[in-house]
């Protein structure tokens, strides 16, 4: 189907790329229906998870391991169940982005990922038990610093 | 908001299924037990709203995606990017 998109205009979504989050997402619980959006041609690590309802509703996410080697969420089984069996092969985990105005304030959400069952599409924003994985983590400097050994 | 005085081992049950027991209180401190089934989630409120905030923050992300993606990509393929602007350029001209 042809959706609306907030950074890449009118894009052709296939029925198998739509991700459901049954619960929504925390702060948008009416929405739970989205695609995942990169700009291929740039080799980008960022991901736009863009609602597939609501097209001015774009969040950039990344890879955790991108910019937290050890990134390793504790995350209660129970809170997963609805996702299916997961599994190293099926399982995408991702964090959201926050970007403001200033560029060098910009934050991973290291609290609440995304836990993405890719054989059934079922996605669920979780809070995870890890005391020391904060929701405001500063990555500024180390994407700068990625980028300069790359 | 339905307000409800309860005493310490009293309890209140939600939707059947949910029970909010009061375990103890000192001074301003009301400690809650929940009795939920598993698939019932459990938040802070503060802790959920800093979530929400922050979702919708990330939402509002004012940065061109263009540029994201610059500070994201490799070295290799950003000198791409250099190259496609160049071409854009000629375009231009």
């Amino acid at each position: 189907m042809l959706i609306k998109t907030k950074c890449f205009g009118e894009v052709e979504i296939s029925e198998e790329k739509v991700i459901t989050f049954e619960t929504g997402l925390m702060g948008f619980e009416d929405y739970k229906k989205y695609t995942l959006l990169n700009n291929s041609e740039k080799e980008s690590a960022i991901s736009w998870l863009q609602s597939m309802e609501e097209e001015t509703l774009a969040i950039p996410v990344i890879n955790p391991l991108v910019i937290k080697e050890d990134y390793n969420p504790t995350i209660m089984e129970d809170v997963i169940n609805p996702l299916g069996d997961l599994n190293d092969e099926n399982v995408v985990i991702l964090v959201t982005i926050r970007v403001p105005k200033d560029i060098t304030q910009m934050t991973v959400n290291l609290k609440a990922p995304l836990i993405i069952n890719a054989d059934v599409r079922l996605g669920a924003q979780v809070i995870v038990d890890n005391v020391d994985y904060p929701v405001k983590y500063d990555i500024y400097e180390i994407v700068k610093q990625k980028k300069g050994e790359s | 908001m339905l307000a409800l005085s309860r005493k310490i081992g009293e309890s209140i049950i939600i939707d059947n299924n949910v029970e909010v027991v009061i375990l103890d209180i000192k001074g301003d401190q009301v400690k809650v037990g929940i009795n939920a089934p598993k698939s019932v989630t459990i938040y802070r409120k503060e802790l959920y709203e800093q979530i929400q905030t922050s979702n919708k923050e990330a939402a509002q992300s004012e940065v061109a995606f263009n540029e994201l993606d610059k500070l994201f990509c490799s070295n290799k393929s950003s000198k791409n990017n250099d190259i496609d602007k160049k071409q854009e350029d000629k375009t231009d001209i």
